[in-house]
């Protein structure tokens, strides 16, 4: 298993009545985790201690890199007075974006590639 | 006897190449029956059109990186399959994309190199993670290098801008991604691309090169800068790796005049015979541990021609320089025998450049962007035709300002009053 775990998500995009019935329980659910109220996004729960996701944060533009540590800083300083932001400062979903996923996603499959390179087998045509 | 003879003629025949044009592409190639073929990829995409100082270094880093069609990592294991090498090479004027492989691989090697050429993606964390380390350490390596530094210093001061930019990225001046991204969309179109061959069949490579480079755009404009002029000036610079090191230069525009591959022959101090002390005027009056090199850098529109002095001591350097400027002043005085003599060492020089690959890719690179054939024969006959008039007109290129660099200790180096210029 890599970093980003087991996901059932394609599955479900990839049909149209199971999105239906399944998105709203997703987006309830998603509001329901609390991290948007501490002002995180998704990705910034990614977890750290992975070589894939190591190389990706590598990989954040400066820009991205600075709002994420911003963030995990708050959201620190939000856990420590075991409160959660005031509701106007709570993450907007639309604000919600997989900005580390795609460069997770990369990593995987350029170690995938090497892995395949590594063990394959030459035959001349 | 005869047919050897024959052959030999033959082979001597065949050692020129024919400017072609395919599908608005150059394509030269030579086959000399060697085992193992050479494409090279020769784009004008030199330093001397970078927009910024060490965008060209940076895009020729980013060579054999991601393209469309296959990973970074996929582009080095599939070519060691086939047992190739790739390298990319960066003069002022040309960036060199070049492959060796064995006969009849030749299509994928240009599938590859052409890839880049049309489809490079250039990803920002290829940039940082590959193409940035490499910049730095090769930058590095040429500041403590003072031959290295010496002349680019001495292109600086000889053509300002355009031949003067530095081949080495700087570390003064940031390059983003945005930048070499941007030059490689206006470098990479049909009209700046010529693809040279060794131990390749023209035909099959003017098939080859259609074909994979039909995507490339040949809208954009031909890479261009205002045509060269020579300044020269002098510069002093502190450095405490290496030899002491000081060049003195002369700049011409124009074509280059072979008349000045007579007079670095002439001056070249390097003896033919081993543990002699050579022929040259320079090198009876050498002080003992330094060395003089004659620097000939002929471009398409410029020439840099120069001496390369260098020895562990300031003092010892000082003496060389002063022998050498004695011997460069006293070369429009050569006549008869010493000018034959200089003659024959610059022909077989010329001639036995053309035996290497190097040699083959330097001659054509120089003529295949103007549609000139390149040919042994006509390289000698030119070399033949230096007379004493033709050579002095030649030297008299050293009464121009010089261009005057040294590097080292510099309380101890010369300048240029010291050594007679």
């Amino acid at each position: 298993m890599n970093a980003l775990g087991p996901s059932l998500a394609p599955y479900i995009r990839s049909s149209r009545t199971l999105r239906k019935w399944v998105k709203p329980v997703a987006t309830w659910y998603a509001d329901l985790m609390g991290y948007r109220r501490m002002g995180l996004k998704y990705d910034d729960l990614q977890v750290e201690e992975h070589d894939e996701v190591q190389r990706a944060l590598g990989r954040l533009t400066p820009r991205e890199a600075y709002d994420r540590a911003y963030r995990i800083k708050i959201a620190s300083h939000r856990s420590v007075l075991h409160k959660p932001l005031p509701k106007e400062e709570w993450l907007n979903p639309a604000e919600d974006t997989r900005y580390l996923q795609p460069h997770v996603v990369d990593v995987i499959k350029e170690n995938e590639e090497r892995a395949a390179w590594d063990s394959m087998t030459v035959q001349r045509k | 006897m005869l047919a050897a003879r024959a052959s030999t003629a033959s082979r001597l025949a065949r050692n020129f190449a024919t400017v072609v044009d395919s599908a608005g592409v150059k394509v030269a190639a030579v086959d000399n029956g060697q085992p193992t073929s050479a494409v090279t990829f020769l784009v004008k995409a030199g330093s001397r059109y970078e927009p910024k100082p060490g965008v060209a270094h940076a895009l020729k880093n980013f060579a054999f990186k991601s393209t469309a069609k296959r990973s970074a990592l996929a582009t080095v294991r599939e070519s060691e399959l086939y047992g190739g090498v790739l390298s990319a090479s960066l003069s002022r004027e040309y960036l060199a994309l070049s492959s060796e492989f064995l006969r009849g691989d030749e299509p994928f090697f240009v599938d590859l190199i052409s890839s880049f050429l049309t489809s490079g993606k250039y990803f920002r964390h290829e940039y940082s993670e590959y193409v940035l380390p490499v910049i730095e350490a090769e930058s590095t390596a040429a500041s403590l290098d003072p031959s290295v530094r010496a002349l680019e210093l001495a292109h600086t001061l000889a053509f300002r801008s355009g031949l003067g930019s530095s081949l080495f990225a700087s570390p003064h001046s940031a390059v983003t991604l945005e930048d070499v991204k941007s030059y490689a969309a206006t470098a990479f179109n049909k009209g700046n691309i010529a693809v040279l061959g060794t131990g390749i069949d023209q035909a099959t490579l003017s098939k080859l090169v259609e074909k994979s480079l039909a995507s490339a755009s040949s809208s954009g404009t031909s890479s261009s800068t205002s045509p060269s002029l020579y300044f020269g000036g002098e510069t002093r610079l502190e450095s405490h790796s290496g030899p002491e090191t000081v060049f003195i230069g002369f700049g011409a525009v124009g074509p280059t005049d072979p008349a000045l591959a007579v007079l670095a022959a002439h001056l070249a101090p390097q003896a033919s015979v081993k543990w002699s002390q050579g022929l040259s005027p320079i090198s009876a009056g050498l002080p003992l541990g330094t060395s003089v090199q004659t620097v000939l850098l002929p471009y398409s529109d410029a020439t840099l021609f120069g001496l390369l002095i260098q020895g562990p001591t300031a003092q010892g350097v000082k003496e060389a320089a002063k022998v050498a400027t004695k011997a460069l002043k006293e070369a429009s005085s050569v006549k008869g025998e010493e000018l034959k003599k200089a003659v024959a060492k610059a022909k077989f020089t010329a001639a036995s450049a053309l035996d290497a690959r190097d040699g083959i890719l330097n001659a054509l690179s120089s003529n295949i962007f103007a549609n000139a054939e390149v040919s042994i024969d006509a390289t000698l006959a030119s070399l033949d035709n230096v007379n004493e008039a033709a050579f002095s007109k030649a030297v008299s290129i050293t009464k121009a300002k010089p261009t005057f660099v040294a590097v080292g200790s510099i309380q101890d180096l010369p300048y240029p009053d010291e050594v007679g210029l």
